[in-house]
């Protein structure tokens, strides 16, 4: 297998040498030097629109997983996934989008498998002390995704079509329109795939028997993904104005509908035709904002909405034909959002700003149908709504150009609960300016309040948990050296410290169903290496390598549950300690070539952190290569890419008994008319 | 020209680096088989594992020497149990573990732990009992029928459909046979106790009791015995004590109603060898002789400031075995008391140990 890699990566170093086309732009260098007032301290991971865009079929759950540290736990291809950063849950992952919360209020967590990258054009990774700013409760740290105008003049129109493997087929189109104060914009991606992809079960054999039912062989079956389609609409439609005299307005609305069969476990011995299980959503997400700009001083006022149903649908048929309900339940959410803030620069060296963020949530969930005891019909679910506040302060000194500090103060009020101040301070200070050496630190204490479904799910929501917390401090140094049209090199390495107490856990209860406790402290620590490096070898040859490193251990401190309990002073389940990727792209004129790579060590799946044969998933590498080559004619831009995911076919697991898919491919065509 | 050869030469060299480092290495576990020879009697545990992550396993624990083997089905036939291990019955040297949301139950040699067949087209099966070697029923939830099975071809003969049950709220659970009629609890959102007539694959007579009854047991003198839950607080079922019912199953009456406080969540009825005292969890571990008229003022075994998940009594002394799984995402621990209520031995099983099994 490695031979053939290196003749495929030697073939196109060939076909690239004879190729002879218009340069493609590769990655823009951030010129370094400025650093703005309002990220003193502030430790984040910014994802570039080159990264964002790089694949239309890409979720922003696969972005991250090749492109930060960030934990991303994937229950299979078009299938939850969620992040966590430096050893927390997902749930302690805050998420905004332009500027309004997306996390669901009843699970706490987001879908990243539901976010398409093509939908973003701004991501920030906040984590620990840094996230404080934007939002409250990332006790692991915060993502802030946005859109913005494209900055086109008069119309202007994309389309992609890509077709792969597994009957998958993404189509993306994007309309423009720009003159010198408007900015209109329409996006549309449509994912359908059958995704039946084949894989050998390791967990189950077939029997082979004789006429007397004695068996007589057995094999491990090759199978494939049973009941794992998926359909998913996306469209956002974005309307800016700007006056050109300082006020900014905009409209952003983001539509999903999404309809996806749950795939069967690799321990299912049912029919997949004799089972229905599908998870269907139809959100609207809507954000109107409008900033006003003053040389000193800026303010801006944003309200939104959001809803979402939400459909999961467990149905069977029980022989005559027709698919009967097992289990049908339905959510839905009814979001308002109202948010103001400033910023008021004293001077060159003070900064203060604030910003009040309002959410009225109304959720209806609707979990089982039963018959009652007198008879007739009931619904277990409930019916609630909740009011969150959150304030926060900020002033920021920088008395040298080589020194800042920052104070931030937040407070959140969850219903009638308030939490304590939550403080964040930080630090930052130019070392060397020979090299650009940069030492940033921060500390912070923080909070989550219980979900709605922690609260109040029926049965098991438990009304009286308390909020989790934690303090964090972390320390980062980098450094960014370079040669205009040259090179550049850029790093760092970051130290974090958290401590999470009063950690709720689902656990079961001796009726059956699962009910949440605070049951846990855990101290999460380790280490961030990240490094970039953008060569410009010649000047047609280039060439840019990004890499990161994280060392996470995640600590269960807790007192024992019971005295059996062999959990206290082990690592998390399903928080590996060690993960790292690497994103090589090579470009030369009008080809560019990609390659990324990422790597997970071993996970437990018990907390207990048992050798035992299912108490681990194996460690695992993984590659995914791309070839891109642009055409520019008099009518339109063209390009064609292929991508190979899982270049070596290889059989892994993110979670236990949700097979992953092996080698698969996909072709794209885009399209761009020159008007 | 030569400066772009060597640019392209360099290229080509970390090119080839990155590749050669990147090239996948998984280690995945092949299941081997191991050869077992167990012929003593001893106990079996399910242990239920988390409900769809697929890794219930199975235990065995020999009283004699106090050994513990873990992970037996997937040792003995390398492959995995599957997806929530609910109950498991032995019957003439054949072991049958329902696997619930596997849609599964397996049989295996009680010596070998080998696989001797399965079997499927189940809707999420929870127990099997035997009414002869070619007929057996498999209680279900979210179906509102009882599968027919016939052991000896592995297949779904038939299904008998509960009355006032839809496929959503269906809910069948623990059963135990006095001649021709089988008794069988309907737990989840459920309050009955149903009689079937083991004949004619039918539902003779259903009797009501508290909400949600939770297992059911028959001791020495023909009487049944069913514990309820009592539901939750805010369930539209109803929320109430949970009370221990004694039913005559020959006249299908309740002769007694022993009335727990509300809140309490006594679980797991079971019978000592003689099936004469009767066991329970609620808390504590309970025990009381099946003549009595008051449930005893101590328990029998005191709680360890958990909550207790199963329980089960040895047919031949009398030992008393508790299982606590811990924060549900470990190994469980299962702890051996004496008749008398002292601590013999403690061992770890599997992740949510819930059933035994007496070999």
């Amino acid at each position: 297998m490695r031979r053939l890699v290196v003749i495929l990566a030697l073939l196109f170093v060939v076909v690239a040498a004879t190729a002879e086309e218009r340069t493609v732009a590769i990655r823009e260098v951030t010129v370094l030097g400025h650093r703005p007032m309002k990220e003193i301290g502030v430790q984040q991971t910014k994802l570039d629109s080159v990264t964002l865009k790089e694949n239309v079929a890409l979720s922003l759950a696969d972005v991250l997983s090749f492109n930060s540290s960030i934990f991303v736990k994937s229950y299979g291809r078009a299938t939850l996934s969620t992040v966590s950063f430096r050893g927390t849950s997902p749930s302690h992952t805050q998420v905004s989008w332009n500027g309004m919360k997306i996390n669901n209020p009843m699970l706490g967590m987001t879908d990243f498998s539901m976010i398409p990258s093509y939908f973003i054009d701004d991501a920030s990774l906040l984590a620990g002390t840094s996230s404080v700013n934007e939002s409250g409760g990332g006790l692991g740290g915060a993502v802030k995704l946005s859109t913005r105008p494209a900055e086109n003049r008069g119309f202007g129109l994309q389309f992609i079509q890509g077709v792969g493997s597994f009957k998958t087929f993404d189509e993306f189109l994007r309309l423009t329109y720009g003159s010198e104060r408007w900015q209109v914009s329409t996006r549309a991606v449509y994912m359908c795939s059958a995704n039946d992809y084949k894989y050998r079960n390791h967990d189950k054999k077939e029997n082979i028997y004789d006429e007397e039912m004695n068996i007589v062989g057995q094999y491990f079956p090759i199978e494939r993904n049973r009941s794992g389609a998926y359909r998913d609409l996306h469209i956002l439609q974005e309307v800016y104005y700007n006056t050109l005299r300082g006020d900014r307005f905009s409209l952003n609305a983001w539509y999903i509908g999404s309809n996806r069969e749950l795939a069967m476990l690799t321990t299912d011995y049912g029919e997949g035709t004799d089972f229905d299980n599908r998870q269907r959503e139809q959100t609207l997400r809507a954000v109107l904002g409008w900033d006003h700009l003053r040389s000193n001083w800026r303010t801006g006022v944003k309200a939104g909405y959001i809803y979402s149903w939400m459909a999961y649908d467990y149905k069977r048929d029980p022989g005559n034909g027709i698919m009967t309900s097992m289990t049908r339940s339905r959510s839905n959410i009814n979001t308002l959002y109202l948010q103001g803030d400033g910023e008021y620069h004293l001077s060159d060296k003070w900064l203060f700003t604030a910003n009040i963020a309002a959410y009225q949530h109304f959720v209806l969930s609707r979990d089982k149908n039963i018959i009652l005891q007198q008879g007739g019909t009931g619904i277990v679910g409930y019916d609630k709504a909740r009011v969150e506040l959150s304030g926060v302060v900020s002033a920021k000194y920088r008395p040298i150009e080589r020194f800042g500090v920052a104070l931030t103060l937040r407070e959140e009020m969850f219903g009638n609960e308030f939490t304590p101040l939550i403080p964040a301070l930080f630090l930052d200070g130019v070392l060397s300016k020979r090299g650009s050496v940069i030492l940033k630190a921060s500390v912070s204490r923080n909070y989550r309040f219980p979900t709605l479904n922690d609260r109040y799910f029926l049965p098991g929501g438990n009304p009286d948990l308390r909020p989790e917390s934690g303090f964090t401090y972390d320390a980062e140094l980098s450094f960014k050296v370079g040669k205009a049209e040259r090179y550049s090199l850029s790093g760092s390495a970051a130290w974090f410290e958290s401590y999470i107490d009063d950690w709720i856990q689902w656990l079961p209860t001796t009726k059956g169903f699962f009910s949440p406790r605070n049951v846990k402290r855990v101290h999460s620590y380790g280490v961030n290496l990240k490094a970039n490096l953008t060569v410009d070898i010649t000047k047609d040859w280039k060439l840019a390598l990004d890499g990161t490193f994280a060392w996470t251990p995640s600590i269960n401190i807790g007192e024992k549950i019971s005295a059996g309990d062999q959990s206290v002073g082990k690592q998390l389940p399903y928080v590996p300690r060690l993960t790292s990727n690497v994103v090589g792209r090579l470009s030369y004129r009008s080809w560019a070539f990609l390659y990324k790579w990422c790597y997970y060590s071993t996970r437990y799946t018990m907390s207990s952190n048992d050798i035992s044969l299912s108490g681990t998933l194996p460690p695992y590498f993984m590659s995914n290569i791309s070839l891109e080559k642009s055409f520019d004619f008099r009518w339109a831009d063209l390009s064609l890419k292929g991508t190979i995911n899982n270049l070596f076919n290889e059989e892994y697991l993110s979670v236990l008994a949700r097979p992953m898919p092996g080698i698969n491919f996909e072709l794209f065509l885009s399209i761009r008319p020159k008007w | 020209m030569s400066s772009l050869r060597h640019n392209i030469q360099l290229v080509v060299a970390i090119m080839v680096l990155l590749l050669t480092t990147a090239t996948g290495c998984m280690r995945w576990e092949y299941g081997t088989m191991e050869e077992f020879r167990v012929t003593e009697s001893g106990l079996l545990i399910c242990n239920e594992g988390n409900f769809q992550y697929g890794n219930a396993s199975l235990s065995y624990y020999d009283p004699e020497t106090k050994s513990v083997e873990n992970e037996l089905f997937y040792r003995a036939n390398g492959m995995k149990l599957g997806d929530v291990a609910q109950s498991m019955v032995i019957r003439n040297g054949v072991g049958w573990i329902v696997v619930n949301n596997s849609h599964v139950i397996f049989a295996i040699d009680m010596e070998t732990f080998r696989e001797v067949g399965r079997i499927t087209n189940l809707t999420s099966p929870r127990y099997i009992h035997f009414i002869s070697d070619t007929k057996a029923y498999v209680t279900q939830i979210w179906d509102n029928r009882i599968f027919i099975v016939n052991p000896k071809t592995y297949t779904v003969t038939g299904h008998i459909t509960c009355p006032n049950m839809t496929m959503e709220s269906g809910s069948t659970e623990q059963m135990v046979q006095l001649g021709d009629y089988l008794y069988v609890n309907c737990w989840s959102y459920q309050n009955r106790i149903l009689k079937i007539d083991t004949r004619t694959d039918t539902i003779v007579d259903s009797l009501t009791v508290g909400i949600q009854p939770t297992s059911l047991v028959m001791d020495c003198n023909n009487k049944l015995w069913t514990v309820t839950d009592g539901g939750y607080a805010g369930s539209p079922y109803g929320y109430e004590a949970p009370s221990l019912y004694c039913i005559d199953a020959e006249s299908f009456t309740i002769e007694k109603q022993f009335l727990f406080k509300l809140g309490d969540a006594p679980s797991e009825v079971q019978l000592n060898g003689d099936k004469n005292t009767l066991y329970w969890i609620n808390d504590d571990i309970w025990a009381m002789d099946v003549t009595a008229d008051r449930v005893p003022v101590r328990p029998i075994v005191e709680s360890r400031g958990t909550k207790f998940y199963g329980l089960t009594v040895s047919p031949t002394n009398g030992d008393i075995y508790v299982a606590d799984a811990i924060d549900y995402q470990q190994q469980g621990i299962v702890y051996r008391y004496t008749a008398a209520g002292e601590l013999v031995d403690e061992f770890y099983v599997g992740i949510i140990p819930g059933a035994f099994c007496w070999k």
